[in-house]
């Protein structure tokens, strides 16, 4: 098995499938990206390094990353919580149920962020869906507007993600032979043991791209938070818009697309890693 | 029920949306025993297994495991060991892992879960493999891995469902010897099924022969291939010839059949005019030996198989006759030849026909 290994990439000719996507990718998003960086380090005088520190010396701004990251993290968690069940729902349903589930997965995809946004506006109002179900069932005392409140938001932001944590769970999930878990069952395992032994490691790498895809939206989203909770709540992103948009300051803008980029790629990558130490070699 | 049986099913049912799989099976094993569900693909012995399991539910029926009552139990709470057929290995865990996943889940103290795994693991002789993933395996190694890990947890019972069936003759002998060794040193019950005549005739104490959710007999290997219970047995339990035939007159405990033939006798007692089958195993028969001979025969083909050699002769639509011979002496006789054929009344079966 070690002819094919040793193989150089400029040999194979795979590899020269990826030219069309890696020229496309450079042109459209790492020269600008580079542009974008470059800018934030360029000040009247020549390079300098202020606009960073005077942004991380400002504790307005760290609230800022606070808002950022806490919304995003709760968007994961309960993206997480409602996706895992609903993914293993999907990969052991029967072959119809499966397709009438996975088109209604996938089919709202295809409405924008703004129209479901604007749904969700109506949804979270004071006399909305939500507010009405509370009171039916009795855990409100009174309708309350949860529409540009953080819950809201998150409530908002989980159900348009929702998407992208169930389907990579749901691709792995399949992949799972269900004799795994009957195994652990005769060797004397709990359904609790076999799940936190045998179900969930092996769905790691699932969840992994679950959670990279759900939390790197969910810190760099613009539209939702503006329609949810509106210009009183800020976040990276929507600091980011207005310093672009409003007030006209490319650096602040270009500073804080910087930090939001870092910050989002080092979490997705720490945790993956994390994930991945935590579950042994489940890949 | 029998209070000496180890394991007691007794009336066990299940059906599938309407189509009955496992109609009333009783099985009784003994201690230390080893048992060969044996039958055709969709004979419910795989259902009866994953029953006894605890995987699935019976519709009716109970299940008593050295004295207990276990229908209503969990899976884990059976104390019955699987080795499945695809051995189902987890595969983010190494073999040692694998070994030590039941140990670990029954909460073994630690000090006990390393010497049991370095024990099995010798016993399956995998000792050199114990940190290497399970997918890195050969099929007969996964094999191993999964014997151990199923015994390593000392079951009261084991359960194999087609274990050798992914495994390559050669290999496949090996580890029939090999297993049938293992359980034989630990004193393990077990139950093994199989659609694989071979392998239940070499492995079992007993067999018990499955058809459509019914056992057809359950006997000792000897036993079923002498003496076949029904014509379904004989059948599905090694070669034969087979003659149709009408039985035409009682002559004390023996009948005497009309067939294509001519008239032939067998011990039994069947009404005259009842169509029956005549079978002999082909290695009862002899082929132009001295004396009192039954038939004769045209050689249609003669098959050479090593250590015998298969011969086929002319027969009519629904008969079937062949013999197995050693003798080899004369090189193999060219297809027309007329043979004689004979062999013992006592060896002659015969069953009503179907």
């Amino acid at each position: 098995m070690t002819t094919k290994g040793a193989a150089s990439p400029w040999r194979d000719p795979v590899a020269l499938l990826a030219v069309p996507a890696v020229l496309y990718l450079l042109v459209v998003y790492a020269f600008p990206l580079l542009w974008l960086f470059m800018k934030s380090l360029t000040g009247p005088t020549g390079l300098t390094v202020q606009p960073y520190v005077s942004f991380l010396s400002d504790p307005f701004n760290w609230r800022i990353v606070g808002n950022t990251l806490r919304v995003a993290g709760w968007v994961t968690l309960v993206c997480f919580l409602i996706g895992y069940p609903a993914a293993f729902a999907l990969a052991r349903a029967g072959a119809l149920l499966q397709i009438v589930m996975l088109v209604s997965i996938i089919l709202p995809l295809s409405i924008g962020a703004v129209v479901k946004a604007f749904a969700w506006q109506i949804v979270l109002r004071r006399d909305g869906v939500v507010a009405q179900l509370l009171v039916g069932v009795g855990i409100w005392d009174e309708p309350q507007r949860l529409l540009f409140t953080e819950t809201g938001l998150v409530l908002g932001a989980a159900n348009i993600f929702l998407p992208f944590m169930i389907l990579p769970i749901y691709s792995v999930v399949k992949l799972i032979n269900p004799r795994l878990s009957e195994a652990g069952a005769t060797l004397g395992a709990t359904p609790l043991y076999r799940f936190t032994h045998v179900t969930l490691p092996l769905t790691l790498p699932g969840v992994v791209s679950g959670v990279a895809f759900v939390f790197s939206m969910s810190v760099s989203m613009f539209v939702i938070p503006s329609l949810l909770i509106g210009d009183r709540f800020q976040t990276l992103s929507t600091l980011m818009g207005r310093s672009f948009l409003l007030m006209r300051n490319e650096q602040l803008g270009s500073t804080t697309a910087v930090i939001l980029l870092v910050l989002a790629v080092s979490i997705v990558v720490g945790s993956t890693w994390l994930a991945r130490r935590l579950g042994g070699s489940a890949t | 029920m029998t209070s000496d049986s180890f394991l007691d099913v007794a009336g066990a049912e299940k059906s599938f949306g309407g189509v009955t799989v496992l109609g009333g099976v009783d099985l009784e094993v003994a201690a230390g025993e080893f048992i060969s569900l044996l039958g055709p693909s969709g004979c419910g012995k795989t259902t009866l297994l994953r029953i006894v399991a605890g995987l699935l539910a019976a519709d009716r029926g109970t299940i008593r495991l050295d004295g207990e009552e276990i229908g209503a139990r969990p899976p884990h709470r059976r104390d019955v060991g699987v080795v499945f057929q695809n051995y189902a290995l987890f595969p983010h865990l190494t073999v040692a892992e694998n070994i030590a996943f039941g140990l670990k889940a029954r909460k073994h103290p630690a000090g006990e879960i390393g010497p049991t795994v370095r024990r099995f693991l010798s016993l399956v002789r995998l000792t050199d493999f114990a940190d290497r993933s399970v997918r890195a395996l050969s099929g007969g190694q996964q094999q191993r891995v999964a014997v151990a890990r199923a015994l390593a947890v000392k079951p009261k019972l084991l359960l194999l469902d087609e274990p050798f069936s992914a495994l390559d003759r050669k290999l496949r002998e090996n580890m029939q010897i090999e297993l049938r060794r293992l359980l034989r040193e630990l004193g393990i019950t077990a139950v093994f099924v199989t659609h694989d005549q071979d392998e239940a005739l070499t492995m079992s104490d007993r067999i018990a022969v499955m058809n459509r959710g019914a056992i057809e007999q359950l006997a000792e290997p000897a036993t079923i291939y002498r003496s076949p219970a029904t014509a379904f047995v004989l059948e599905f339990v090694g070669l034969s010839s087979r003659l149709n035939g009408t039985v035409v007159g009682q002559d004390h405990d023996h009948v005497i059949v009309d067939t294509a033939f001519g008239p032939l006798r067998a011990a039994g007692s069947f009404v005259t005019g009842a169509p029956v089958v005549l079978a002999v195993r082909p290695e009862r028969i002899k082929v132009n030996t001295g004396g009192d001979y039954a038939l004769v025969a045209r050689l249609r083909d003669a098959v050479f198989q090593g250590s015998k050699v298969q011969l086929h002769f002319e027969a009519k639509d629904g008969d079937h006759l062949m013999v197995e011979t050693a003798d080899l002496s004369d090189g193999l006789p060219p297809p027309g030849t007329e043979m004689r054929l004979s062999w013992a009344v006592a060896d002659t079966l015969i069953y009503p026909a179907s």
